[in-house]
Order: C-alpha cells, then sequence, then structure tokens
C-alpha cells in the first residue's frame, strides 16, 4: 500500500464536480482508494463518501491506494488534484 | 408599474416573457409495512426506479448543447454517480429488509440521514450539496410513485420565451428548459451558490433565485419581465416599462459584442482620466488570461498557494524563481506581490502546530501578524520579493495592516534585509514599493497616517467589508447583512481614497468590489484609479470606464456619500449607471 499527503488547491474545494471526477478517476483502477481528512476515512470510489469529506480549498487529504495497479493510481490522482480537477479559475 | 418581487441575482441578463408556473409539489411518502413474502419484489422495484433515473439522467446529459461550458456534463456525472453509489443503491435494500418497509420510504429514510450529514459541515459550499442529494433522491422517488409524479422538466416541455416560476429547480431541470429555449428561471428557494445557480450562469439564462412567495404572487401566463442583474421580477410591465427593458436587452446584446473591440484599448473615460486595470492573480499559470485581456499589470498576487499544505515553507531560492518567472512574464509592468496572508483555513502546518487555533481567525493570528510572529518565514519571503524585484516592477504588499507599529516593524525587516543583499552582492530594486492593504476598518480610519508612510494603499473590500459590518461572508444566515453600499463602507473607501491623494501615492481597490461592475461608476466618481480584478471581469470594467464622464459623476458621489439608507445609495448607484 502506498500513501501521500495531498494538498486541495484549487478554489472551490473537493465539491461535488471535483469529487465526481476523483470517483471516476479513481473507479478506473483495480486498486482500493481510500481518503483520509482528520478523523474521517472513506472510499475514495464513492461520491457520497469524498463529498463528505467536505474538504475546501486548503485542506489535505491523505490518500491511500492498495492494489496491483497502486503506483499508477496514485500518481494520477495526484496529477487530477494538481491540475485543480481540470477547473479554469 | 407592476407588481415588483425582489430576490437573489444569480445570472445577469433581461428576460421578458410570460410566466410558466412550475408546479413541484412535495412527494408525499408515507410508510407501509411489507410482508415478508414480498420484501424481495419491494426491492426489485426499488431498482427498477433506480435504473430508470439513470436511464433519465443519461438521455439528459445526451441533449447537452455541444457550446455549453464542458464542466455542465461534470453536474449531471456528480448525480449519475450518487445513483450508482452504495449509499443510494444499497443503503435502500437494506433497510427495506431491516424495517420491512416500503421503498419509498427507505429511499426518503436514507435521504434523511444523508443530508443530516451535509448540514452539518462547516463550509457553506458544500453545506448547499445536500441540494444535489435532494434531487437525485426526487428523481428515484418520482419514479417508484409512477406517473402523475412526473419531473418538472417534463411539464415545461414548449417552455420556449416562458420566465419558469418554480419553488426549486434540479440542474437537469435547467438543462432541459434551455433545450428548450427557456427565457429565464425564478424560484423562491436556492442560494447563489448552489448547482442550479452556476448551471444557469454558466448557460447565460436570466435567473432569480430566493424570490419570496413568487409562486403566490404570479399568476399563469402572466407577462413577466425578468432583471437578472438587479435580482428582481416585475409583473404585469406598463408598455413603457417593456419598451424600457427591450432597450436593455438590446444593450446587453450590444455590449458582448463591444468587449472584444475594446481589449487593445486604453482605459480612458470619456473625459480624458487615465485608469490602470490590474489582474488578481494566484500562480504563474495565471498569466496567459492576463495576456488574453491586456491588463496594465498585477495588482494581487496571492502568495499563499505556494505555501499551503506542506510541512516546511518554501525556501528563498524557491520563492525567487516563481516570484521571478512572474515578474519576467510581466515584461516591466507592474507586479504587486502581497506577503503571506495566512490565517483562516489556509493555515501553515508548522506555524498551526505552534499556535492554538483560535475560534474566530478571521480576526485572529493571520497575514502581517503572523508573519511578524514568525519573522523567520516573513524574512525569507521578504528576500525573495526583493531579489525578484531585479527583474521588473514590483511592488510588495503587506495584508492587513492595523497599527502603525505593524508597518515600521515591517520597513526594519525590509531594511536590514536589503543591506544583507547589498553586502551579498545580489541585485534588487533599490527604490521597490512598498504598500499596504487597508482592509481593517482602523486602518481605512487611520488611512493618512498609512499614507505618509507607504508608497501606495490597496483596498481589500472583502475583509474590509466583512470586518466594518461585522458579517461573515460565508454564513448565510446573515450574510443578507453583507452590502458593498452600506453608508459606513462607503465612507471607509472614500476615507483611503483621499488619503492617497492627500499624500500623493496611488490607491488601489483589489476586492471583489473592484470586478463588479455595479459598482466600476461610483468608484471612478469617488476617485479610485486603479481597479484589481480577476482577469475575465477587467473588459466589462473598461467598457464601463470608458463610456463614463468623472466630470458628470462627481455630482452624484457627493449624493451618495450624504445619503443615509441603503435603498437611497442603490437607487443613485443605479442612476450612475444608466447616465450616458
Amino acid at each position: 500500500m502506498i500513501r501521500k499527503d495531498i494538498p486541495v488547491i484549487n478554489r472551490l474545494g473537493l465539491h461535488a464536480r471535483a469529487a465526481a471526477k476523483l470517483v471516476t478517476l479513481a473507479s478506473e483502477f483495480s486498486s482500493a482508494v481510500q481518503l483520509e481528512r482528520g478523523k474521517k476515512r472513506v472510499n475514495g470510489k464513492s461520491i457520497m463518501g469524498v463529498m463528505m469529506l467536505a474538504a475546501g480549498q486548503g485542506a489535505t487529504i491523505r490518500v491511500m491506494v492498495d492494489g496491483p495497479d497502486e503506483q499508477e493510481a496514485m500518481a494520477s490522482i495526484e496529477e487530477l488534484f494538481r491540475q485543480r480537477f481540470g477547473e479554469d479559475e | 408599474m407592476g407588481l415588483v418581487i425582489n430576490g437573489i441575482s444569480v445570472s445577469r441578463g433581461i428576460a421578458i416573457g410570460k410566466a410558466h408556473l412550475l408546479r413541484h409539489d412535495e412527494l408525499e411518502v408515507s410508510r407501509h409495512t411489507v410482508p415478508r413474502p414480498l420484501i424481495d419484489e419491494e426491492i426489485t422495484r426499488f431498482k427498477v426506479a433506480l435504473g430508470k433515473a439513470r436511464r433519465q439522467l443519461r438521455a439528459i446529459r445526451d441533449r447537452i448543447p455541444h457550446h455549453a461550458p464542458a464542466d455542465i456534463v461534470g453536474f449531471i456525472d456528480t448525480h449519475l454517480l450518487m445513483l450508482e453509489d452504495a449509499v443510494l443503491t444499497e443503503a435502500p435494500i437494506e433497510i427495506i429488509r431491516e424495517q420491512q418497509c416500503n421503498a419509498e420510504w427507505a429511499v426518503k429514510t436514507q435521504c434523511e440521514t444523508l443530508v443530516n450529514v451535509f448540514e452539518e459541515m462547516n463550509d457553506p459550499y458544500l453545506r448547499t450539496r445536500k441540494d444535489d442529494i435532494n434531487h437525485v433522491v426526487d428523481r428515484v422517488l418520482r419514479n417508484l410513485m409512477g406517473p402523475g409524479s412526473g419531473e418538472a422538466g417534463q411539464q415545461s416541455r414548449g417552455a420556449k420565451d416562458r420566465i419558469v416560476i418554480a419553488e426549486d429547480v434540479s440542474p437537469a431541470e435547467v438543462l432541459i428548459m434551455h433545450h428548450e429555449g427557456v427565457a429565464g428561471i425564478v424560484t423562491r428557494y436556492g442560494g447563489p451558490n448552489s448547482h442550479t445557480a452556476i448551471l444557469a450562469r454558466s448557460l447565460g439564462i436570466p435567473t432569480v433565485v430566493g424570490a419570496p412567495h413568487v409562486q403566490e404572487y404570479i399568476r399563469k401566463h402572466e407577462a413577466l419581465v425578468l432583471d437578472g442583474r438587479q435580482g428582481a421580477v416585475l409583473a404585469l410591465p406598463m408598455p413603457v416599462e417593456l419598451g424600457y427593458y427591450r432597450g436593455r436587452q438590446r444593450e446587453e446584446k450590444r455590449r458582448l459584442q463591444e468587449l472584444k473591440g475594446i481589449r487593445d484599448l486604453p482605459a480612458r473615460t470619456l473625459d480624458g482620466v487615465d485608469v490602470q486595470l490590474l489582474a488578481n492573480v494566484e500562480i504563474p499559470e495565471d498569466i496567459p488570461s492576463i495576456k488574453k485581456v491586456c491588463a496594465d499589470g498585477i495588482g494581487l498576487y496571492r502568495t499563499e498557494m505556494l505555501f499551503i499544505n506542506r510541512d516546511r515553507p518554501p525556501d528563498e531560492e524557491e520563492q525567487f524563481q516563481v516570484y521571478r518567472k512572474i515578474v519576467r512574464a510581466m515584461k516591466g509592468a507592474p507586479v504587486t506581490i502581497r506577503t503571506l496572508d495566512l490565517g483562516a483555513d489556509k493555515t501553515l502546518q508548522e506555524v498551526q502546530r505552534d499556535h492554538v487555533v483560535m475560534t474566530n481567525p478571521a480576526m485572529g493570528l493571520r497575514a502581517i501578524r503572523c508573519c511578524l510572529k514568525e519573522p523567520e518565514i516573513f524574512v525569507t519571503q521578504i528576500r525573495a520579493i526583493l531579489r525578484a524585484s531585479a527583474y521588473g516592477n514590483v511592488r510588495m504588499m503587506i495584508p492587513m495592516l492595523s497599527t502603525l507599529q505593524e508597518l515600521r516593524q515591517v520597513e526594519n525587516l525590509v531594511e536590514e534585509e536589503k543591506k544583507r543583499l547589498r553586502g551579498q552582492r545580489k541585485a534588487f530594486d533599490e527604490s521597490i514599493r512598498i504598500g499596504g492593504m487597508i482592509e481593517v476598518p482602523a486602518a481605512a480610519m487611520a488611512a493618512n497616517a498609512f499614507a505618509r508612510r507607504l508608497d501606495f494603499l490597496s483596498i481589500g473590500t472583502n475583509d474590509l467589508i466583512q470586518y466594518a459590518l461585522a458579517v461573515d461572508r460565508l454564513d448565510e444566515e446573515v450574510n443578507y447583512l453583507y452590502d458593498p453600499l452600506h453608508p459606513a463602507v462607503l465612507k471607509l473607501i472614500r476615507m483611503t481614497i483621499m488619503a492617497g491623494k492627500k499624500a500623493g501615492i496611488p490607491v488601489s481597490m483589489c476586492g471583489e468590489m473592484a470586478g463588479d461592475p455595479r459598482y466600476t461608476r461610483l468608484l471612478l466618481g469617488m476617485g479610485l484609479r486603479e481597479f484589481s480584478a480577476y482577469p475575465a471581469t477587467l473588459l466589462e470594467i473598461k467598457a464601463i470606464i470608458n463610456s463614463s464622464r468623472v466630470g458628470m459623476l462627481e455630482k452624484y458621489i457627493r449624493r451618495i456619500l450624504r445619503a443615509e439608507r441603503q435603498e437611497d445609495i442603490l437607487t443613485l448607484v443605479e442612476t450612475l449607471n444608466s447616465l450616458h
């Protein structure tokens, strides 16, 4: 399993649309994806779970990926965060 | 004059049409006990309804026009993902089994659980996301309950040139309405941050939300004018009013065309007063959007993005590289770098560990206060900014000043670093200008003292208004009180502008008010000559400036500054905006 702390840098935070992109991306991999913020830990492939993290701009998400394609999954997820979920701001 | 109902402006533009009342009755869900042998059948019924809801949403997604912004598909995808999420696909099945209840009841119970979680969230944006759950659940319920509970979009078929009046509409319904060429939307509920609002805005549908009792006051097929800019609905307009709004509609269309044409023109009023239009940016990647609108420079570069969410602050070299990149890209145009404005939820983890997090962070240890308490971080940033100043036209801006003592401390630190850089033979701009943000009301009232010691001032309206009126803008319970036109706010702004004038230094404004075209003429008349806003709004601001005469604005400004009631000020500002 690999884990990494990734900052939420887009202005609106991990809101519904960003969450949808994250869940869609996470679901493409066979590895299990878990997200943690504070005491909350959720399934990264569940839209409700991700939205319930309530992660606004400035929050840090601990991403944990476990499975055969974990390296690739982590790299893609990190890139999505870095690209601000493709939002133009 | 007809009946006027005021709501919250969400999407600008004017719609003229006929009222189309959308019945969207609350679904009555009651609980029945399902006999054990029929439980499996009940579960199947739930699954079928879920499948239908998914197919409907996919069909809606397929109908999204190609010219619509790309993220619109995202709204629908979000709802589709919700319909595939275990909390909606599996949890209700468990409830049906455990409680031996009907599917409707199970869905409703689960919905309430989910909505409660969202309601407890601190972030107001995320708190409004419970609307998404309600919309999705509503769709499943209507499929479960069969015909007669059909969705609003189907009723609105053929809504061309109609203004839809509804309790609330879902993003999916907005899409269907858009497809059918709806002229405008008015809802009783909903806030400016809801998906529905964002979607309506990006599709350019004139929309007003939060219009109280709108369904009771407006009758079917009644002639309506929707003024998206004012957030107002006018029922039974008189012919003269209709004529006025038709004119404004044409004007709006023409204006959009004109904006493209003024890109390369300088911002100059009709009576020859030059205005600087500056951009607010956060990262070097924002530079292309500045070039696209030909801004005169950067009025606010927020450096927080470099600092947040890492264990250690960036070192001098890393900061220097980023600042230099921006300064070089601007090729001699002013680049105003704001020193760290940490605090609220943007907290440097290292600082956070050392200091107790206060309950009222907006008034706590943030911005310059935080920097002076952590001089090591601050000094590193000062050095990086100084070094970047060798590559262009850099202005250093200190946020949240409230006392001269703070300013003196900053000056001492800057002088010390200049001395050290000279010793190390590192280049910097010897005459680098240092300015302060005026965002604490006390600083605005003492603006003369600050103006005498600084090279420029910049008014941060977001915080200034929030502090002056004691209103948290993100708190939905009180944000109706947040008003840039409050007489006290205008006085604070005026004091700051006059202080700059007296001291002979430039005063800019980098808060949201500077990027709001409703206030451009007001600010221009009050003496503001530098506006800093998101690049996307600058052309519109320029169009207003280039069609104004400062000489004509001044007599209205005197009346505005004397007015005591906010509604009088609003009326005067509107008069100002309609001057030719």
